[in-house]
């Protein structure tokens, strides 16, 4: 079976939710945090990342709460999920290591 | 109670499919209105009245909407169908330009004694360019751009592949306005525009089914599919127009009906038999590609309008095409019976 590269979105979103279940919202301010404003997300954008994650087995619902009269509904990384955004982090970190010291930067980095 | 704000990403949100809506409405409405809503009173009654989802909010929402229409493996399986025959109709008319392209290459090759062991080019052997202000550098470049753009298509590098027939198909439009202003397209002729929206501009629309869901495109059947293709149906045409029987050729119109009607008779043995896994999208594609081939052979009879004999044979073709179609249409009405939407994941409890 072909695994599917994850997207940019998706490692946003499944970080945004590592540390704990977050509503819809919450997700969108959390990516923009984490990614220093870089990755804004809109709706529509999160939607189509969350119903994709949660068909892949990687997010699931962990609750409704009631705000101003809407429901929230909270997503939480599922097993896979947590395996997956493991995964992904240690390939990109590894990448980002190859690339520092292509760049000649791992000297500095070490020194540092 | 709703407020105004709400009410108009409600009317965005129609964009998508009713069962995505059924699961996921509430929630997106939700998020949105947290994005804007600040707790304080009267700044929220001026954002309700005056604020509304921006062109961007749109778009995500529209790009959304377009995936779920255009279904991946998980969407419901009238979706699919529908996906999965566009990806594969778009596939089939970018093949035939790809074959249109390598039968430009080879003349090309030929015309200029490339290949030794071929006999001397007969005259009229070298691709034709249709003229205008473009050099002939530019249409050999959007015929080879069709090899490149299917073969980028079926490795998946979809984008890429859209990224260069949108280029490839420019200098067309460039010509065919340019006749259209100078008078060198006559009034009455549809043809040459029905063949850029049928031919070009919606294979090119058309990629936009080849989306992360959609699943991969079998490589080696349709990389295979361009050489056969080019040597079953070009070369037989090619050995007509150099032995001297180019009065037998059809155009390129009645070329398309017939190869499509051929392809309806094939797989008719399959579409009745009702037990062959799949067929039903193989019969809504070859629908689709008949109903592209019929149009395209109805407005470019406008071309003949001087000469009842070829509005004859084109007619001719054209009915052909109907009842060949006509064996597969009833597989792919049922390829595409509504079933329920699939449950994404359990709701929360």
């Amino acid at each position: 079976m072909t695994v599917r590269p994850m997207t940019g979105q998706a490692f946003f979103v499944l970080t945004a939710l590592a540390d704990g279940p977050r509503h819809g919202y919450g997700i969108v301010g959390e990516v923009a945090g984490l990614s220093g404003g870089r990755v804004k997300l809109k709706i529509g954008g999160l939607y189509g990342v969350l119903d994709r994650l949660a068909a892949e087995g990687l997010i699931e619902p962990d609750r409704e709460e009631a705000h101003d009269g809407r429901l929230r509904r909270y997503y939480r990384l599922t097993r896979d999920g947590r395996r997956a955004l493991a995964e992904e982090a240690e390939l990109r970190a590894a990448t980002a290591r190859v690339v520092r010291a292509r760049l000649g930067l791992a000297g500095a980095e070490a020194a540092g | 109670m709703s407020s105004d704000l709400e009410r108009r990403y409600r009317r965005v949100l129609r964009l998508l499919p009713g069962w995505y809506r059924a699961q996921w409405e509430e929630d997106m409405v939700a998020a949105f209105l947290d994005g804007w809503l600040t707790g304080d009173p009267e700044a929220d009654e001026y954002i309700t009245r005056a604020a509304g989802p921006g062109w961007a909010e749109a778009a995500s929402v529209a790009g959304l909407a377009a995936r779920l229409y255009l279904g991946g493996a998980s969407t419901p399986r009238r979706y699919f169908a529908w996906g999965q025959a566009i990806r594969r109709t778009v596939l089939a008319v970018t093949l035939v330009q790809a074959t249109r392209g390598l039968d430009v290459l080879v003349r090309t090759a030929w015309s200029r004694q490339v290949f030794g062991w071929l006999p001397a080019p007969p005259a009229g052997i070298a691709p034709g360019s249709p003229g205008g202000i473009l050099p002939p550098t530019v249409w050999y470049l959007v015929a080879y751009a069709w090899i490149v753009s299917f073969v980028l298509l079926v490795l998946r590098h979809y984008r890429a592949a859209q990224v260069i027939a949108a280029l490839a198909i420019v200098p067309d439009l460039v010509w065919l306005v340019q006749g259209q202003l100078t008078g060198a397209l006559p009034p009455t002729s549809f043809g040459p525009w029905a063949f850029w929206v049928l031919i070009n501009l919606a294979p090119v629309l058309g990629m936009a089914a080849f989306h992360r869901d959609a699943p991969p495109v079998p490589r080696w059947p349709w990389l295979l599919a361009l050489p056969v293709n080019y040597l079953l149906v070009a070369v037989p045409l090619l050995a007509l127009q150099v032995t001297g029987h180019s009065a037998w050729l059809p155009d390129f119109s009645g070329v398309y009906c017939i190869l499509v009607a051929l392809a309806c008779l094939a797989h008719a043995p399959r579409a009745w038999s009702r037990q062959a896994d799949g067929s039903g999208v193989w019969s809504l594609t070859l629908t689709l590609l008949a109903a592209n081939a019929g149009a395209y052979r109805i407005f470019s009879l406008t071309d003949y309008l001087h000469d009842p004999h070829l509005i004859k044979v084109g007619l001719a073709e054209l009915l052909i095409l109907v009842a060949a179609v006509a064996l597969v249409a009833p597989d792919a009405a049922r390829s595409q019976a509504a079933a329920p939407a699939p449950p994404l994941y359990p709701h929360p409890g």
